[in-house]
């Protein structure tokens, strides 16, 4: 599904470049789906043009250190991510940047940085597995244990939820009124990760009143999660609540200015609320971003008009 | 089984350099005609019907050539003529003759795996195997003939269970053939949830048959050889009984730490595999997660099938490969030493195929250069799925990885030879070599089809050494040896296995491919703990070396 998902987003970069070949936002959009589709060598050209067309930047360096470090070139891979990791673009650059060193042969570099990482991410089951393999490796063996059940206990958390996603999806599926109960088993008041998920199920699902709930508890828990603002913002507009998705939407494209779904819809919003004036350059954006998005281009066009009238 | 949704790695570009293997399917001339019968041929409504069947190269009567033993499945609505289990006899021409019902071994129902080792030291190989709903232990008379002594053996077990893998495995070091049996997962056709049912039972959107997920998983169990025919249930006495329960499939016994005591790894399917390290006091601790084999390098558990052990990197110790479902890479685990293994499958270039479900495999030298190469069978599980997804096709081809040194391999698409690339749903998987010709051939259970069998030529220059082991204080398989040839500057370790690839097992006569060494010293790690060695050998020949005695057979092939 993800995959899919990443091949179209890959293919909407594709046409917009085709426009516009000069856009480097588009280059890295486009080389950002190209790594997650494994097209590496495609998505490292990507990089570099991003580079050529902007200049450098934390974040394509972040990305050409992973791809350094897919091709097992380690030295590239510390290298490039070692320069980025004090403003890390990402909180798993650390983790990168420690595999890049283990790779290399330099155990105790590596669990450094993995211990760096560990507590940037602390619920990544991957960070703790490495460390606890460093540990061991460096004959920790207590450090070891206790990375070992750290990384135990989130692996069955991790594996628990994906068992409750299949039964949610498929009760939504099926029985979309008895849904509730068995997706509930996914709510974890404290847990801002696995409300999101399961206000992002609900939606999915059109159940858009029953993912209010969730995502408004995830946005209260953590409010620098753009995916928990985004959702949120989505559902209230597909609930016809303009006024309600405003504040989310402007909330998650302050954290993601990039992210073409939020701004078009928090264009969207506004003009739905008859806010025509703060709309137009709000979709102007949304436009630049993805300048494929026919139906944008449409409004744009609409709002560009009646405010020439006026 | 399930995908990981895992991308495949950019292929580099083609080293160019010659690979002198050469694969040809010889089966239909060789005799082995009859298809293995396993579930319906357009769909598989049960998990059983998916996972399929090993295989064996054994040498039955003693005569020096390898014969083929064929597990065989059946169909849910009752007997089909000629499903059954199959024993050839190698005419020592190329062909093979099925002696099946001379040597009493016909018998139908749904086989899973094989072990073959002399379990009672009388000199002739024995079989054991297990199916669902019952394992079966035959008794190799010598004359032959076999003879089922499961009941006699104390093997027969209550209800029904699914055993999986197994492997014989002298875990106490008093000479004689223990065994070790990995179950799958509960199983009764009438209690299976039906195809689709939930969302364990889908695969792409496609309703396929369910499991492992939402299954009940089990333990594996162990018996001890009590040196009068029967055999005792140590499972809890041992510790083996003690690990959580899990989709335990292929159990390949080797002394993975060289400390001189028989380890046990099981590949499991979605769930993390074992290592039951031997702490030679007659009890296994399961140190899967501290050795580094239980998960992948991000901790997550792979749909383990097929396991491979060798040593693909020269340097003496064993090395571990498994295979795992499409989407996800295999996993290749570099033995670090003292019982510590490394996943080494990004790095050694692996991870650009993703495309198949794999099965059988084998760490083996098939050019004889001297650098053992990677080879593994694929099939997928979901015959309906191709309908919608041509892109997940049920029959697909072989892998073949040559080993290009320094840790790296390079996948050979055409150049090993066209039956490399023809396409099956194919499951277990035994190297040897039938026609004593220098080099490893091999074998494979294909899915209601006949099996494959490729005969390879091999042409270059390359040298090469077979040592078969004769036990006297340890078993007379020799089962659970490791032997490490030096030649040219390496070190290779081989171990005598009774179980390997896909629920299979493949010639016991260890071949060492030596590149251009025409030389070779031999190290002896028996079973039983001792130490032997074996010094300048002579390229190109079978030695057999028997257990305080020293070299007592060469033979050159062909002559």
């Amino acid at each position: 599904m993800q995959g899919q998902l990443f091949e179209a987003a890959a293919s909407e970069f594709e046409q917009a470049l085709a426009i516009n070949a000069a856009d480097p936002k588009a280059h890295f959009q486009f080389a950002v789906c190209l790594l997650s589709l494994g097209r590496n060598d495609e998505a490292r050209s990507q990089f570099e043009q991003v580079r050529k067309l902007a200049g450098g930047s934390r974040y394509v360096t972040y990305y050409l250190g992973r791809l350094d470090l897919l091709s097992n070139d380690y030295a590239s891979a510390i290298k490039r991510l070692g320069s980025v990791v004090e403003d890390r673009p990402f909180p798993d650059t650390a983790f990168h940047l420690g595999v890049a060193y283990i790779s290399s042969g330099d155990v105790a570099a590596g669990t450094k940085w993995l211990e760096r990482a560990v507590k940037l991410l602390p619920r990544d089951y991957r960070i703790h597995y490495r460390l606890a393999r460093a540990y061991s490796n460096g004959g920790r063996e207590q450090e070891a244990a206790r990375e070992y059940d750290l990384y135990t206990q989130l692996r069955d958390e991790h594996k628990n939820t994906e068992k409750e996603v299949r039964g949610c999806t498929s009760a939504l599926r099926a029985e979309p009124l008895a849904a509730q109960e068995v997706c509930h088993r996914i709510y974890d008041p404290n847990d801002a990760d696995k409300l999101t998920l399961l206000g992002q199920l609900f939606g999915d699902a059109g159940a858009f009143a029953e993912a209010l709930d969730p995502l408004t508890r995830a946005v209260q828990l953590d409010p620098s999660s753009f995916e928990a603002w985004h959702n949120l913002g989505v559902t209230y507009f597909r609930l016809n609540q303009y006024k309600e998705a405003r504040a989310p939407l402007e909330k998650a494209v302050a954290l993601r200015p990039e992210f073409y779904g939020s701004v078009v819809l928090l264009g969207a919003t506004l003009y739905m609320l008859g806010e025509d004036a703060a709309a137009l350059p709000v979709l102007e954006r949304a436009h630049r971003l993805n300048p494929a998005d026919t139906q944008t281009a449409a409004v744009l066009e609409k709002l560009r008009a009646s405010q020439k009238k006026q | 089984m399930a995908s990981r949704g895992v991308r495949p790695q950019p292929r580099g570009k083609p080293s160019g350099l010659p690979f002198h293997a050469r694969f040809t399917e010889v089966a239909a001339q060789a005799g082995l005609r009859a298809p293995i019968i396993y579930g319906p041929p357009d769909r598989m409504n049960y998990i059983l019907e998916s996972m399929g069947c090993g295989v064996a190269f054994l040498d039955y009567d003693n005569d020096g050539w390898l014969d083929i033993f064929l597990l065989s499945g059946t169909r849910r609505e009752g007997p089909i003529e000629g499903a059954t289990n199959r024993l050839y006899k190698n005419n020592r021409d190329g062909t093979f003759t099925d002696v099946t019902a001379k040597a009493r071994l016909g018998r139908q129902g749904w086989a899973c795996g094989v072990t073959v080792g002399d379990y009672n030291n009388d000199g002739f190989e024995d079989l054991f195997i297990t199916g669902w709903p019952q394992n079966t232990l035959y008794r190799n008379n010598g004359d032959g003939t076999f003879t089922d002594v499961t009941e006699a053996a104390g093997l027969l077990h209550s209800g029904k269970r699914w055993g999986s893998g197994c492997t014989w495995v002298d875990y106490d070091r008093d000479g004689r053939l223990d065994l070790f049996v990995s179950n799958y997962l509960v199983f009764d056709f009438d209690k299976i949830p039906p195809t689709g049912k939930d969302p364990n039972c889908n695969f792409k959107g496609v309703p396929v048959n369910c499991g492992p997920r939402g299954l009940v998983p089990e333990r594996p169990m162990l018996y001890h050889n009590n040196a009068d025919g029967t055999f005792t249930d140590v499972t809890a006495r041992s510790g083996v009984g003690s690990v959580a329960p899990g989709f335990g499939l292929t159990a390949v016994a080797a002394d993975l730490n060289g400390n001189g005591w028989q380890d046990i790894y099981v590949a499991c399917d979605s769930t993390p595999s074992l290592l039951f390290h031997n702490r030679g006091d007659g009890t296994f601790a399961e140190q899967g997660l501290l050795s580094g084999l239980a998960v992948n390098e991000d901790g997550s558990e792979q749909a383990g099938m097929g396991i491979a052990i060798g040593d693909f990197d020269t340097d003496g110790r064993l090395d571990v490969l498994k295979t795992h479902f499409a989407e996800d890479t295999v996993a290749l685990y570099r033995n670090a030493g003292h019982l510590v293994f490394e996943d080494v499958t990004l790095r050694s270039g692996l991870a650009v195929e993703t495309r198949y479900v794999g099965w059988g495999d084998g760490i083996a030298d098939l050019d004889n250069d001297g650098q053992p190469d990677l080879f593994w069978v694929t099939g997928s599980t979901f015959p309906e799925v191709e309908r919608k997804h041509p892109e997940f096709p049920h029959r697909t081809p072989r892998v073949l990885f040559r080993n290009l040194g320094g840790g790296r391999f390079e996948e050979l698409l055409d150049a090993a030879g066209p039956a490399i690339a023809e396409a099956h749903s194919s499951r277990g998987v035994a190297f040897g070599d039938f026609d004593n010709d220098g080099d490893l051939d091999i074998l494979i259970m294909n899915i209601n089809e006949p099996p494959s069998l490729l005969r390879n030529d091999v042409r270059g220059a390359g040298h090469w050494l077979k040592v078969k082991l004769v036990g006297t204080r340890s078993n007379t398989s020799a089962v659970g040896a490791t032997v490490t040839a030096a030649y040219g500057g390496r070190r290779q370790a081989l171990p005598v296995l009774a179980s390997s690839g896909y629920l299979s097992c493949g010639d016991r006569r260890l071949h060492f491919g030596l590149g251009s060494a025409a030389m070779a010293d031999l190290e002896i790690a028996w079973p039983n703990g001792v130490r032997e060695s074996v010094k300048g050998l002579r390229a190109n020949q079978l030695v057999t070396v028997k257990e305080g005695v020293g070299v007592i057979g060469r033979e050159r092939f062909g002559s």
